[in-house]
């Protein structure tokens, strides 16, 4: 059974004007699945709308089988589901540690089990542990990033929506990024990506959509993607028909 | 001038002072996590002087009246989380775009009917609370005992809030909330919830300080706009959102009141206050906090 399905999704941010025009997907358990496409094509309106941020008007969203279409984000937080936003999500005026215990809100009566996942993130992330009294804001790039993850993979999700993770960060940190996301994977992890950065999803992704003005337009295991990578990175740049 | 004269000026500016922060703190309170201004503020320091002097006068009189605090408080807590559900809440859903101006509408509204509520059911009197505590002394200054009390209330009231922001979940929370509310929203906490919660707190806060300062300004339908105006001032000057900037431009503004009305002339008294503010804001737009630091 899928992990996530979205089937015939009709969603947008004002009433009338549907970004996602009747979208179907699926995303498979223990995989790293890729959304690749134009601005604009609907990408992120998706995992807004996975989260609960945005409420289709029509169209069905199953995780685990059990619909969660209409649900707020904390409730579909609370059934493992992490998002984690385009750039820095974080807390600027915060420490470190305060962001990552915030992260934990969903369990925070127990005590043990936060204070072993800091532990553990801190593990992950020497950098993090070294200025857990820092300001969130005063974070390099990297590091802000790195945070923005931790802090939504704290409550063990069993699916993680990342918009964008390469936006803005350099070639080196988006490496590292990208092979801690496939880490995760390896460990159970099911994540569903959005890029910009074609040939890094393409590269990570077991299997990819490209959407196109809200509609699926193409999809296929990573090799039909990658043997055509060159066609599908020219289009998305120039455009087919111009 | 005497020494000890201006030590006793200096003390009563800063007792002003204090006594202004809690109505600012709550003011910046409900803005630095909102972000919208509510311009109702006062009314809720207006009805906590009313629940307090009926509290006193007529269920647990004059020598309990250290209760009444926290009954105005959640009094008026319950009624800001009525208020931020049924008539706020929708300017957040929606992506309603005129967000400012929906909350200006709303929140003139309810002063405007707060008011005549007021002089409904109190009619147009002014009613005074009895005395908290006898005159004393603080150092070299004689003060009556009402201003005392709304010092060691306010200082107590303060700490409380810092304590709540900075030690449990909720604060954290609603710390967070006021620095990014997608973040708070991602680690799965219910932000509609937070919002009534920083709405009752800030409305709470602004109750706490009309019955804590029954006493020392009277109690009437307008009571309200004097603590609404200086507050809005000492916001602007502390820089919006900063509750730090909050106090010290409250203890800012009562020292340079007390000073200017000594120096000066007494009859000036609240223009000193505006013409700091004006200072303020050619050389330091954005508070003297503003830019800074936010909520901490």
């Amino acid at each position: 059974m899928p992990h996530l399905t979205v089937e015939n999704l009709r969603v947008g941010y004002i009433p009338g004007i549907d970004i996602l025009q009747g979208l179907s997907l699926e995303v498979k358990p223990g995989k790293i699945t890729g959304i690749i496409g134009p601005n604009g094509a609907g990408k992120s309106t998706l995992l807004k709308a996975v989260f609960g941020f945005l409420v289709p008007h029509e169209g069905t969203m199953l995780f685990n089988g059990t619909p969660i279409q209409g649900q707020s984000p904390a409730e579909i937080k609370k059934q493992g589901i992490s998002y984690i936003p385009q750039g820095a999500n974080n807390f600027p005026f915060l420490p470190v540690k305060e962001n990552l215990l915030l992260g934990c809100w969903t369990f925070r009566k127990d005590k043990a089990r936060i204070e072993q996942v800091i532990e553990e993130t801190y593990e992950l992330f020497p950098a993090l542990a070294k200025k857990h009294r820092q300001r969130a804001g005063m974070l390099s790039g990297g590091e802000a990033k790195m945070l923005s993850i931790a802090k939504e993979l704290v409550t063990s999700p069993t699916l993680a929506m990342v918009d964008e993770p390469s936006a803005g960060l350099s070639p080196i940190i988006t490496d590292y990024v990208y092979e801690f996301l496939a880490k995760k994977r390896d460990e159970g992890l099911t994540i569903l990506i959005v890029d910009q950065n074609i040939q890094k999803a393409v590269e990570y992704s077991e299997y990819l959509y490209m959407f196109e003005m809200g509609m699926v337009k193409m999809e296929g295991d990573q090799h039909v993607f990658s043997d055509h990578i060159r066609e599908i990175i020219r289009d998305s740049l120039v455009g087919e028909d111009e | 001038m005497d020494l000890i004269i201006l030590t006793q000026y200096v003390l009563s500016g800063l007792v002003i002072g204090v006594i202004y922060a809690l109505m600012a703190v709550s003011i910046t309170f409900v803005h630095g996590m909102m972000k919208v201004v509510n311009w109702s503020m006062g009314e809720y320091y207006m009805m906590g002087g009313y629940i307090q002097y009926l509290l006193i006068t007529m269920l647990i009189g004059p020598s309990l009246w250290f209760l009444g605090i926290p009954i105005a408080f959640a009094i008026i807590f319950v009624l800001g989380v009525v208020i931020q559900r049924y008539m706020l809440h929708p300017m957040f859903v929606g992506e309603s775009e005129r967000m400012d101006e929906y909350a200006t509408i709303v929140t003139i509204t309810l002063m405007i009917l707060f008011r005549n509520l007021a002089i409904i059911f109190g009619g147009p009197y002014q009613y005074s609370v009895p005395d908290y505590f006898p005159p004393t002394d603080l150092g070299p200054l004689p003060i009556s005992g009402n201003r005392f009390m709304a010092l060691i209330g306010t200082a107590l009231i303060l700490g409380i809030l810092y304590y709540v922001m900075k030690k449990t979940w909720p604060g954290r929370a609603l710390l967070g909330m006021s620095q990014n509310r997608i973040g708070i929203q991602t680690a799965g906490i219910n932000v509609r919830r937070l919002d009534e919660i920083a709405f009752g707190i800030g409305v709470g806060l602004a109750a706490a300080a009309g019955a804590l300062l029954a006493p020392v300004f009277l109690v009437w339908a307008e009571s309200g706009s004097v603590p609404t105006m200086k507050g809005f001032e000492i916001v602007v000057i502390g820089g919006l959102g900063s509750i730090p900037g909050s106090i010290i431009a409250a203890l800012l503004l009562g020292l340079i009141e007390s000073l200017g009305s000594v120096f000066i002339s007494s009859e000036y008294r609240d223009l000193f206050g505006f013409v700091f503010l004006i200072l303020i804001l050619i050389f330091r737009p954005n508070g003297l906090f503003g830019d800074r630091e936010r909520l901490a």
